[in-house]
């Protein structure tokens, strides 16, 4: 497989404390990478790393395929980055602040207004950062990480300080950079459910171990969520279900399938309904990113 | 690396630094117009009188403090939100960035310099000198000056670049300045001393033959030793600086 972004045993430590320890990120061609962990799983280091703004104290960084400490420049002319809380020049418009950088980038100035446009700045593009919202600010760095048309994406939290509509936006417009420019995108978040409708790759890391990297599909699986079902006579409903071959628990009188496809699903609710049973509630067990977390932490240490 | 400078100026130039070059060559120039040089009139070139009273508030504070206030200023605003992350993930060496910041106070101090010659010459005019106006001036006085500022700026761009405020470069600036006064009148230390250079190098000399008498060997070793030093303390220290 073609991995744009790939690390081999990537550690950082600050004083005692090892901020990244061993990661092996693997980001694949195309994907939407969601790199999710709490507050402090080192995350943002990471992507420090990633970007040549902090030495590694020991491992490898391959970006398109290249060593990062042999052609870094090179790499970085290909990628666009969006770190932590939003860069920018107070004392310059949001305009004055792209240009800044597109003196550096040497991409047409006409750029400026289009990535002005995807962010929906165009209107206060001549307002000065300083009085600039948290929300907007972010818009201007997401704008800023456009601007040379990158092949890689790498955004940290871009969706902090955002109000709702301001994150559906951004996340739609994350979700069609794949299709539409042909992009890679690194998005890091605390957010499972940001993620979660994001993402099509998924990396999990806590106190700087990723313990978890693959699709989308199989975080979901491994997260084994199950369908509850409220029914009448749940007890006579359960053993009716066992008799027909399912897998089924029963708990306080609900109903539970675990891990089933939504054909096992449906075809367990005809039964139910053949044999009698009134079926009031389907719904679906929601579980926590900390439950998540804490299963695939046990899971950790017992592996 | 003309792209890098390039962007430097353009972020520079929208912060406010017109008021900043224009101080020092109005000092020179209050200091000109107020300079009794009646009496010496005729001893030697009413030029040079001139110029000893501009320089001395000029080369001795003004100029050795400016080089820090506009090292601070081309730091600042990386400093405020984040600037040194966003520039250092583009597609940039960090010598590169370094070496634009550099060159970028150099300009404003040259531009300074010329505006202080500006000064001498309106000065001069007021005053309604008479002597022809030696050309030495602006070689020694205006270039040589500027010359003498290189290890300065690059101090102050190497304080700069390491601390977030205004203030702690600005208080090494004054610490080392203050002291030029002294180091001046001293025959031991005043030629090895950085912050009296620019002094020394825009003193027209009275004692020896060539009143615009350059000291290559003190310019070279002094001026172009501490430069090394303290431009590579910087360089070097910027590589590493984790942001
Ligand atoms: N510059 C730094 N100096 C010291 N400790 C740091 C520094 N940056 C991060 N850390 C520590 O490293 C850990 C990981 O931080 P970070 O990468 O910012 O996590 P995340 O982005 O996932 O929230 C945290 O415990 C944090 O306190
Ligand atoms: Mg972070």
């Amino acid at each position: 497989m073609e991995y744009i972004v790939r690390t081999e045993n990537l550690s950082k430590h600050f004083g005692k404390e090892k901020a990244v320890s061993g990661l092996e990120m693997k980001i694949p061609k195309g994907e939407i990478y969601g790199f999710l962990g709490p507050n402090g799983a080192g995350k943002t280091t990471t992507i420090r790393m990633l970007l040549g703004l902090m030495k590694p104290d020991s491992g490898r960084i391959e970006i398109f395929q290249k060593d990062l400490k042999k052609e870094r420049l090179n790499i970085l002319g290909r990628v666009g980055s969006l770190v932590e809380s939003p860069s920018y020049y107070p004392h310059l418009t949001a305009k004055e602040n792209l240009e800044a950088m597109r003196k550096i980038l040497g991409v047409p100035k006409q750029r400026i207004a289009e990535v002005l446009e995807i962010v929906r700045l165009t209107d206060a593009c001549d307002k000065k950062v300083k009085g600039f919202s948290l929300g907007m600010k972010q818009r201007l760095g997401i704008a800023a990480s456009l601007l040379n048309n990158p092949e890689l994406l790498i955004l940290d939290e871009p969706t902090n300080g955002l109000d709702p509509s301001g994150i559906i936006e951004i996340r739609n417009l994350i979700k069609s950079l794949p299709s539409e420019c042909g992009m890679t995108v690194l998005i890091s978040s605390h957010l499972l459910s940001e993620i979660d409708q994001m993402a099509t790759t998924v990396g999990i890391v806590t106190k700087g171990k990723m313990i978890f990297q693959d699709s989308i599909e199989a975080m979901r699986m491994f997260s084994q969520q199950s369908v509850l079902l409220k029914v009448s006579e749940s007890d006579k409903a359960w053993r009716s279900l066992l008799g027909r071959g399912m897998k089924a628990g029963l708990d306080s009188g609900i109903i539970s399938l675990p891990q089933q496809s939504d054909e096992q699903v449906a075809e367990a609710v005809r039964g139910l309904v053949a044999d009698g049973f009134s079926v009031y509630r389907v719904e679906e067990e929601k579980r926590s990113l900390e439950d998540i977390f804490l299963q695939m932490t046990r899971e950790e240490q017992a592996g | 690396m003309l792209s890098i400078l390039k962007s430097e100026w353009f972020k520079l130039r929208k912060s406010k630094i017109f008021g900043i070059l224009l101080v020092g060559p109005l000092i020179g120039l209050g200091a000109g117009i107020g300079a009794d040089a009646v009496e010496t009139a005729g001893a030697m070139n009413e030029w040079y009188m001139l110029l000893i009273y501009m320089n001395l508030p000029y080369s001795v504070l003004f100029l050795p403090l400016v080089t820090g206030v506009l090292a601070s200023l081309v730091c600042r605003y990386e400093h405020q939100s984040g600037g040194w992350k966003q520039v250092l993930a583009l597609p940039v060496t960090r010598g590169k960035v370094f070496a634009a910041k550099y060159v970028l106070i150099l300009l404003l101090v040259l531009f300074i310099q010329l505006l202080y010659l500006a000064a001498i010459f309106g000065a001069g005019l007021y005053k309604g000198v008479a002597d022809p106006f030696p050309a030495a001036i602006i070689w020694k006085s205006i270039l040589g000056g500027w010359v003498a500022t290189f290890p300065l700026v690059a101090l102050q761009l190497w304080m700069s670049v390491w601390f977030k405020s205004f203030a702690a470069p600005f208080a090494v600036n004054v610490v080392f300045t203050l002291p030029s006064i002294l180091a001046m009148n001293s025959e031991k230390v005043g030629p090895y001393y950085p912050w009296a250079q620019p002094f020394a190098m825009m003193y027209p000399a009275t004692d020896t033959g060539d009143i615009f008498f350059i000291p290559w060997e003190q310019l070279l070793t002094v001026i172009g030793g501490f430069f090394l030093l303290f431009y590579l303390g910087g360089y070097f220290y910027f590589q590493r600086k984790a942001v």
